[in-house]
């Protein structure tokens, strides 16, 4: 039960910066994601959380002791690894025992302790397996197990989902959601999958290249993506970006891009004071965008190039212009053959705008 | 100040790092100071002498014209030999044969029992007139040779018996190669018509190129320094004409009762094969690249 | 179906192994096993036959019938034969002990830590491991000579030891290589030291690959010669030695020297029976 605070936090190894100061204070008993590509320092920042790398510069305190020269074994925390790095030479019972016998507790209170994580999870009947006996889940869930009976101040996760195929992963998912609202302790979580991020973060760190992109809610990061990466990285497909260029007009402004253009009213016209007569990229997300079979006002106007039935909807790519436009959310029974014209509709206010230069969203 | 983490490191390694130092190193300089210094009970000041030893050993007819190219010749005719016969056998066993446990384990045989005995048994089956060898060849009405008395012949028993205890190696080692390499490959080239003999060439070989380069470097550098074999089949007979670096090296220092001039020697082959050595897997390393 | 059809009027290129019938193909390949568990197993054969022979037998021992235990009743009866065994049960078991402790956290070190450390220790096991044995096992008679250390126990364990130094650590570090890190890390927020990470998680994971490592370092010191043969003399002999005396003293009866051979051989026969699947686990570089 304790903040994790992190003060220009750097990682270096020779000239190369693999984090690259990071702020970022983890609140008491909140559930905290680290999402970014492969390489953008997330696993880095957590394994110097847990005491795993030396840190190169900056502070990291838990609770209110600075942890800088504490080795792990003394930073009370407890871990999740991405192959569950169960002991094989362990029945799971001495596995989950561990951590405490080292920490010179009672076998009665270890019993106790386990006996609840055991209710918790269900591993009553596992007790006195090996963990090379046991599914993927089942090491899984030992491993989670192994965190509960610690009653550590801060849990951490390195991308404990991603062994596990795609339907365990999402009841592994829901479990872990359970899980954190039972055991209420600080956890920081990291991970590649943006769907587990929104899905488990009460709030989610964006990184990338060695630094923080963006933090904050789920909703936040989707709605108000604070740069391009954010934009791309999150949601799914992708947002899509265009070439624009900005024309105050009357009551609002005119955004020319690929195919057509949009008029902004002054009230969603967010962003975009300031911008007259310059260059933007336009992100509109494809489950924002509405197809049209006739011309319409304020719309781009292209032809479908490909259509993936997914059943419950369909994924069209349309191009305008030369420009690849992504649209989801199209009705499943809807015909559309390819080099059909369409037209492409967005309410205003979900139109985000980046400066082409920064990539920084417009504000 | 040392941090917590190199002083863990160095921790580990200490106990080998000093039974390297003491056993190993301190020997070396040892030898190596002795090979230029007159080493002998009647010279008690062992008198600096510069390269002489050197030059005795590199004007030595004995050691350029026959124990280095004898050095080699086995290196390159044993690491071949066992080399091809090997692959032929893990090929045998990767197939799947009948009394598969049994053949593995009479294949593993020769290596586990060691170059010592392996000597001495080859060394009475070679047996000139007692010997298994010749009396099948008489049986079969051929010339019976005195195997250990003839320069090549006696070569051929050494490299037969390097052969006949290496084979299991290199079989053992290329058939878990062969059973790590994926089917798909395979699967793919029978689809495209290929036979054996090119599955084998194009398929086969060039996906086992590392381990084949591996085990080729392992065994030439270690067959360098070959001394049992040899000293227990001809003792480097006759008249010195199988002798190989190793023997050279102890007949100098043990024979001839010449310490100094057998450091010499040992010091010379030292760098021979530590060139040789990063030739070899330079080369090999760059064959292994061009496979990719 | 065009695909499928030109696909098999392809000509298949087709070797002799193919063309022979699937009774001749069978026959080849018997044949060729045949010949590999003769090519190992006669000279084997050849020798347990001479030791069962009595000594005025082994000139004909392809022809005589006669087959007796005495060879081996003689040999023992010598005792410096007996004193070899034990010498060298001895030797093989202390230096396996030994070479396997001093090496595992070396293996482990190089295994697990990047940096200038690790790369210079790495390096020079590389390059001392190419320097032939007698180039460095010379001098050391010369050392132990000094020190009163040769032809003593002491003297040629050391040199035992030192000789697997390079190689074990490098098997080591092969080992642990293949045993996830992570193990040890969840073992470190458990309480752990580094130490304690490395003895109670990452040691006991390597256990199976260390026997087996052990069990051919045992069989390795048991048949070593060079070693012996330089650094020890009558005070204590061993196997390998005392076996090649046979052979220079007794040149003619080698009904004994092939019952001490047979003799020699068990420990390797065990151990191919019994622990294959350690010993090739073992082998693997």
């Amino acid at each position: 039960m304790a903040e994790v605070v992190l003060r220009d936090v750097c990682k270096r190894y020779g000239s190369y910066n693999a984090v690259d100061n990071v702020n970022l204070t983890i609140r008491d008993k909140e559930f905290l994601v680290l999402v970014g590509p492969s390489g953008c320092g997330k696993s880095t920042t957590l394994r110097m959380i847990a005491g795993l790398e030396d840190i190169s510069d900056g502070t990291i305190a838990i609770g209110d002791q600075t942890v800088n020269d504490l080795p792990p074994r003394d930073r009370d925390i407890a871990m999740v690894f991405q192959n569950y790095a169960l002991y094989q030479h362990m029945t799971v019972y001495d596995n989950l025992a561990f951590g405490l016998r080292n920490r010179k507790v009672s076998e009665d209170i270890i019993k106790t302790e386990i006996d609840r994580a055991v209710d918790i999870l269900g591993l009553r009947d596992l007790l006195k397996r090996k963990p090379r006996e046991l599914s993927g889940g089942q090491q899984q869930r030992v491993a989670l197990g192994r965190c509960i009976v610690r009653n550590a101040k801060v849990f951490l996760f390195d991308e404990p989902l991603s062994n596990l195929d795609a339907k365990l992963r999402a009841h592994m998912r829901l479990e872990l959601k359970r899980l954190h609202r039972r055991v209420e302790t600080t956890a920081v979580y990291v991970t590649h999958d943006q769907v587990e991020a929104m899905t488990l973060g009460d709030r989610v760190v964006v990184m990338n290249n060695s630094r923080i992109e963006q933090v904050g809610t789920p909703w936040e990061i989707y709605s108000r993506p604070s740069t391009r990466f954010v934009a791309s990285f999150i949601g799914s497909p992708a947002m899509n970006f265009l070439d624009g260029k900005v024309k105050r007009n009357g009551s609002g402004y005119h955004i020319h891009a690929p195919g057509g253009a949009f008029h902004v009213s002054n009230e969603s016209a967010r962003g975009l004071v300031g911008q007259d007569g310059r260059d933007v990229i336009v992100g509109l997300r494809p489950e924002h965008i509405r197809l049209h079979d006739s011309k319409t006002d304020n719309a781009l106007h292209g032809r479908v190039e490909l259509t993936e039935q997914l059943g419950a909807e369909q994924l069209v790519e349309v191009i305008a212009e030369g420009a690849r436009i992504m649209v989801s959310r199209v009705e499943a029974e809807r015909e559309l053959k390819p080099g059909t014209p369409v037209y492409l509709t967005v309410e205003p206010g979900q139109l985000r705008y980046f400066d082409q230069a920064t990539e920084q969203a417009l504000a | 100040m040392i941090g917590e983490r190199l002083s863990f490191q160095i921790g580990l390694i200490l106990p080998s790092v000093l039974v390297l130092l003491l056993f190993q190193v301190v020997p070396i300089f040892i030898g190596t100071d002795a090979s230029f210094r007159r080493w002998s009970l009647y010279d008690p000041d062992k008198t600096w002498v510069g390269l002489e030893h050197y030059r005795y050993v590199l004007s030595d007819t004995n050691f350029l014209f026959t124990v280095l190219p004898n050095t080699f010749l086995l290196i390159v005719a044993s690491v071949g030999l066992s080399l091809a016969l090997g692959m032929a056998v893990a090929l045998l066993l990767h197939r799947g044969i009948a009394a598969q446990r049994l053949v593995q384990t009479v294949v593993l045989l020769p290596l586990m029992i060691g170059p010592v005995i392996a000597s001495t048994m080859m060394r009475w089956t070679f047996n000139d007139q007692f010997g298994v060898v010749n009396a099948f060849l008489g049986w079969l009405g051929l010339g019976q040779p005195a195997w250990l008395a003839d320069r090549w012949y006696a070569f051929g028993v050494i490299v037969f018996t390097d052969v006949w205890i290496w084979t299991p190696w290199f079989a053992l080692l290329l058939l878990a190669g062969l059973k790590s390499l994926p089917k798909e490959p395979f699967e793919a080239a029978a689809l495209d018509a290929a036979g054996r003999w090119r599955i084998f060439t194009h398929i086969t070989v060039p996906m086992l190129r590392p381990v084949i380069g591996v085990c080729v470097v392992i065994r030439a550098i270690d067959c360098f320094r070959t001394f049992d074999q040899v000293w227990l089949l001809t003792g480097g007979g006759p008249a010195r004409s199988t002798e190989v670096f190793s023997i050279y090296v102890f007949m100098e220092a043990f024979q001839n009762l010449n310490f100094a001039r057998g450091s010499a020697a040992a010091v010379i082959g030292t760098l021979i094969i530590m060139v040789a050595g990063l030739a070899l897997y330079a080369l090999i390393n760059r064959f292994m690249d061009v496979s990719r | 179906m065009s695909l499928a059809s030109s696909g098999s009027s392809l000509p298949r290129r087709t070797g002799l192994f193919d063309m022979l019938r699937p009774g001749a193909r069978a026959a080849f390949m018997t044949l060729a096993v045949s010949a590999v568990l003769l090519l190992f197993l006669a000279p084997i054969i050849i020798l347990v036959v001479t030791s069962l022979r009595p000594g005025w037998g082994v000139y004909y021992i392809y022809r005589g019938t006669e087959f007796t235990l005495a060879n081996y009743v003689e040999v023992f009866q010598r005792g410096v034969v007996i004193e070899a065994f034990f010498n060298s049960f001895l030797v093989a078991t202390a230096a396996t002990v030994l070479s396997l402790g001093v090496t595992v956290t070396s293996g482990y070190m190089l295994s697990r830590f990047k940096g200038w450390l690790p790369k210079t220790w790495f390096t020079s096991i590389y390059v001392f491991r190419t320097v032939p044995y007698i180039s460095w096992v010379l001098p050391l008679y010369v050392v132990n000579e000094s020190l009163g250390l040769y032809d003593t126990f002491f003297g040629i364990l050391a040199a035992h030891v030192a000789v697997h130094v390079c190689f074990f650590s490098w098997i080591m570090k092969g080992f642990f290589d293949g045993i996830d890190p992570s193990m040890e890390y969840a073992a470190m927020i458990d309480g752990c030291t580094r130490w304690g990470a490395f003895r109670r998680v990452a040691l006991p994971a390597a256990g199976p690959a260390i026997a087996a490592l052990g069990i051919l370092s045992w069989l390795w010191t048991w048949n070593e010669f060079l070693f012996a043969l330089i650094l020890t003399g009558n005070r204590t002999p061993l196997l390998t030695v005392t076996m090649a005396q046979f052979v220079t003293e007794l040149g003619t009866e080698w009904n004994l020297m092939s019952a001490m051979a047979v003799m020699a051989m068990i420990p390797a026969v065990i151990i191919t029976l019994f622990a294959q699947k350690y010993v090739i686990q073992g082998l693997r570089i």
